[in-house]
C-alpha cells in the first residue's frame, strides 16, 4: 500500500473537469431519456471517448473509436437474444436444461469477443490496442477455474484471480507491442490474508469494545421471534460489519493487487507501468462520492467520476524504455459489440484495467 | 507554398496512418483542398476537403482530422480550428453541452423526467412486463418462492382437521364470491404452514398461492377475520402487487445502470440493493388498494367486513406485547388506513 510512484515514473495526467463532463453528461441523460433509451447507446461511446481524451500519458492520449450504431445493433440482438431465449424457455420448459447450458458455454465466448471489441476500438497515440486471448483459455479461466476455487473453499481465489488480471494484459497488444505480464502469486496471497486479518481483527476489535461478538450475533437470529429488538440489532449488527469488515477488506484487496497489477507490466520496447493507489484513500473517496451523489439526487455524479478518474490517474505510473515513436497499428480480428453489450447486460466492464 | 492561397494554419500534431510517431505539423483548410505540412513546409498529406474526417468536438479534449491514407492531425487550439474549418458535424450537439446556465433548463427536464418515470413510467413497464408473463413463469414464481420459504423458514403445519376446515370453508366462500372475470384469470390455493419466526401471518404469491401461518389460526379463529385477511391478500394476487414490485425495482436498477451509467464503486452496490429493499416494503396505495378489493369480496361472501379492522387494531394493540410487530413490518397501519375501512363499511347498504 506504498502512497509513492517509483522512482523515475511519471504520473498518467487526466485533465477532464467536472464541469465540462457535467455538461456532456446531463445532456446524454437528457437525450437517452427522450429518445427513451436509443441514444444511450451513443451516449456510451462519448462517455467513453471523454475519459480516453483527457488520460495523458508524455502528452499523448487515448482514444475510443466504436461508434454509436455499432453498440446499438449489439444491444439489439443482445435484447432479441434473451427475448427468443425466455420464449423458447416457457414455450418448451424440457429446454431450459439445454438452453441454460449453451448459455454457460457461451459465456467465455461472449466475454472474450467483448474484451477483444473493446481492445480493438481504444487507441492510444494513434496506435489501436489488440487482444489475442484464445476460447479456449476463456473457457479455462471463467467455467474450470472457478470450479476449483469452490472445490477449495475460496482459499485458491488468489490463483484464479492472478490467472485472469494475467491474461487481460498479457494478451493485449498496443499496436504489434506485447505487454509482459508476471505476477508474483506470493504478492495475491498476501493481499488476500491481509484483507482476511483485517476481517478478523476487526470482528474481534469490535467484540473486545463493544462486547458484540459471533456468539451474540447468532443468538440475536436464534431469538428474533422473541424479542422484536433483536431483529432490529441484527439489521445494526449486519450493517457495522459491512462498512467496518468486508466493505475495507474489499478495498484492502483490490488496491494491492492493482499496484501489483501495474508494477509488474511492462509493454515491449522496455516501457513499464506502476501504481500507488492506497486503500484508505480509494476507500475514502467511493465512501464520500457516494454520500455526495445521494445527497445531490446523483446530479454531483460526474464530479464524482472525475475525482475518481483524476485520483486513479495521478497514482498509476509509467518509466519509458525509449521512443513512444515505434509503435504500429495491426490488422487482427475485431471480436463484435455483441459481445460488448453482453458484457454490459451482465454489469461486467471488460475494458483496458485503467 | 506552391498550392493555392489559404486564409488559416492551425498547429498542431501529425501522426502518420496507424503509427504512433508523432510530429509537429500545422493543417490548413480551404474550400476545396486540405493539406497537412511539417514545420519545415514539407507535405505530409492532401486531400479534397469533402474526403477528410472531422471528429465531433467533445468538451476541451484535443480535435481530430483524418486524411482519407490515414494521417491523422490533432489539436487544442480549438478556436483556430473552428475559424478554419467552420462547423462540422456534432457542432450543434458540442455548444448544447457547454456548462452554462442554459444547462440549468436541461437538469430540470431531466430531474422532471426523471421523476415522471419514477411515478408513471415504472407503472408503465411493469404494467407491460406483466401482460407479457406467461402464466407458467408465474406459477414457476410460485413453485420457487414456495421451496424457498419452505427451506429456509417453514415447517409442516402442526394444525388439526378441524381447525384447518374452518379456514377452508371461509376460503372456499371467498372464492365463491369472486367476480366471473377474476375468477378465470387467477386460481388460488390455500397453504398451511408452521413459521414460528413470521407469528400470526398471511403471504400470497403472485401466481395465487397462499399460505397461512399456524399462529394466525390459533390466534384469529374469528371467519370475519379470517375472510378480511385472506380477501386482502387475494387483493395483492388479482391486482399483482407482488410482480408490479419486482418488475418495477429490477426495471429502475436497469434504467439507472443505462441512463446514468457505472456510478463507481459502493454506489453500484446502493442502486441495486436499495431497489431490492424498497421493493419489499408495500407501498401505503397497494395496501389500500387490497383492502377495498377484500372488505368487497368479504362482504360480498356474507362475512362482516369490521374483521378486518378489529385484526388490525387487535394487531397495534399487541404491538407493545411484541408479536405481531413482523406483521406491521410488511403491512404498515396508519389511523387513515383504520378510517378507510370505517368508511367503506358505513358506504354499504345496511343488511337487516
Amino acid at each position: 500500500m506504498s502512497a509513492a510512484l517509483p522512482e523515475g515514473s511519471k504520473p498518467f495526467q487526466f485533465t477532464g473537469t467536472a464541469n465540462e463532463w457535467f455538461g456532456i453528461w446531463i445532456v446524454n441523460l437528457m437525450l437517452s431519456i427522450v429518445t427513451i433509451g436509443v441514444y444511450s447507446a451513443w451516449a456510451k461511446v462519448r462517455t467513453k471517448k471523454y475519459f480516453y481524451n483527457h488520460t495523458f500519458v508524455e502528452g499523448r492520449n487515448f482514444d475510443y473509436h466504436a461508434t454509436g450504431g455499432q453498440i446499438f445493433k449489439g444491444r439489439l440482438i443482445v435484447i432479441a437474444a434473451l427475448i427468443v431465449y425466455q420464449v423458447l424457455l416457457t414455450a418448451v420448459p424440457p429446454l431450459g436444461l439445454l438452453l441454460s447450458l449453451a448459455l454457460l458455454l457461451a459465456f467465455p465466448w461472449l466475454i472474450l469477443r467483448s474484451m477483444m471489441f473493446n481492445a480493438r476500438m481504444s487507441s492510444f497515440s494513434n496506435v489501436r490496442f489488440g487482444f489475442d486471448g484464445t476460447t479456449g483459455q476463456a473457457m479455462l479461466l471463467m467455467l474450470v477455474y472457478p470450479i476449483g476455487v469452490l472445490l477449495t473453499l475460496y482459499t485458491t481465489f488468489p490463483i484464479l484471480d492472478r490467472a485472469f488480471k494475467r491474461f487481460s494484459i498479457a494478451h493485449a497488444r498496443l499496436g504489434g507491442a506485447r505487454f509482459a505480464a508476471e505476477f508474483p502469486l506470493g504478492a495475491f496471497y498476501k493481499a488476500f490474508a491481509v484483507a482476511i486479518l483485517w476481517v478478523i481483527a476487526v470482528t474481534f476489535g469490535g467484540a473486545a469494545l463493544f462486547g458484540i461478538s459471533v456468539a451474540s450475533f447468532g443468538m440475536a437470529a436464534q431469538n428474533a421471534q422473541a424479542d422484536p429488538m433483536a431483529i432490529m440489532r441484527l439489521i445494526g449488527l449486519a450493517y457495522v460489519l459491512f462498512f467496518a469488515a468486508l466493505l475495507p477488506a474489499a478495498f484492502i484487496y483490490q488496491a494491492m493487487t492493482r499496484n501489483v497489477v501495474y508494477n509488474n507490466t511492462v509493454l515491449e520496447g522496455g516501457h513499464r507501468l506502476a501504481s500507488a493507489v492506497s486503500a484508505p484513500m480509494l476507500l475514502w473517496i467511493a465512501l464520500s462520492n457516494t454520500i455526495v451523489v445521494v445527497c445531490t439526487l446523483f446530479l454531483m455524479l460526474p464530479w464524482a467520476q472525475v475525482r475518481l478518474a483524476r485520483y486513479l490517474a495521478a497514482h498509476t505510473g509509467y518509466s519509458l524504455g525509449g521512443t513512444l515513436d515505434d509503435f504500429v497499428s495491426q490488422a487482427q480480428t475485431t471480436g463484435n459489440a455483441v459481445g460488448d453489450a453482453f458484457a454490459d447486460f451482465e454489469g461486467m466492464g471488460a475494458g483496458l484495467p485503467m | 507554398m506552391s498550392y493555392g492561397q489559404t486564409q488559416h494554419v492551425v498547429r498542431g500534431a501529425a501522426y502518420g496512418a496507424g503509427a504512433s510517431r508523432r510530429v509537429e505539423a500545422q493543417l490548413s483548410v480551404a474550400a476545396e483542398w486540405a493539406e497537412l505540412r511539417d514545420m519545415s513546409g514539407a507535405i505530409l498529406a492532401r486531400a479534397p476537403r469533402r474526403l477528410l474526417q472531422f471528429d465531433a468536438p467533445l468538451g476541451t479534449a484535443p480535435r481530430k482530422v483524418s486524411f482519407p491514407d490515414g494521417a491523422l492531425f490533432e489539436t487544442n487550439d480549438h478556436a483556430g480550428f473552428v475559424a478554419m474549418t467552420g462547423q462540422t458535424t456534432g457542432a450543434a450537439l458540442h455548444e448544447y453541452e457547454a456548462f452554462g446556465p442554459r444547462l440549468i433548463g436541461v437538469v430540470l427536464a431531466c430531474v422532471a423526467a426523471a421523476w415522471a418515470i419514477w411515478r408513471y413510467g415504472l407503472d408503465i413497464l411493469a404494467a407491460l412486463a406483466i401482460a407479457a408473463t406467461p402464466p407458467a413463469v408465474i406459477a414457476q414464481m410460485d413453485r420457487g418462492s414456495l421451496q424457498v420459504v419452505d427451506t429456509t423458514m417453514a415447517e409442516q403445519s402442526t394444525l388439526s382437521a378441524a381447525e384447518r376446515a374452518q379456514v377452508e370453508d371461509v376460503f372456499n366462500r371467498l372464492t365463491a364470491a369472486l367476480p366471473e372475470d377474476i375468477r378465470a384469470d387467477h386460481s388460488f390455493t390455500l397453504l398451511f404452514r408452521n413459521m414460528p419466526g413470521l407469528g400470526p401471518n398471511a403471504f400470497a404469491l403472485p401466481g395465487g398461492t397462499m399460505v397461512m401461518t399456524d399462529d394466525f389460526v390459533k390466534e384469529f379463529p374469528d371467519p370475519d377475520i379470517i375472510a378480511g385477511v385472506l380477501g386482502h391478500e387475494m387483493g395483492h394476487v388479482v391486482d399483482q402487487h407482488g410482480l408490479y414490485r419486482l418488475y418495477r425495482s429490477v426495471g429502475s436498477a436497469v434504467l439507472i445502470a443505462f441512463l446514468a451509467g457505472d456510478v463507481g464503486p459502493i454506489l453500484d452496490d446502493i442502486v441495486l440493493e436499495g431497489n431490492v429493499l424498497l421493493s419489499l416494503s408495500h407501498s401505503r396505495a397497494q395496501e389500500r388498494e387490497a383492502d377495498t378489493f377484500g372488505l368487497q369480496l368479504a362482504a360480498a361472501a356474507g362475512y362482516d367486513p369490521a374483521g378486518l379492522a378489529v385484526f388490525f387494531q387487535r394487531i397495534a394493540e399487541d404491538y407493545g406485547g411484541q408479536e405481531g410487530m413482523e406483521w406491521l413490518f410488511t403491512h404498515p397501519l396508519s389511523q387513515d388506513r383504520l378510517q378507510d375501512i370505517q368508511t367503506f363499511i358505513d358506504s354499504l347498504p345496511q343488511n337487516p
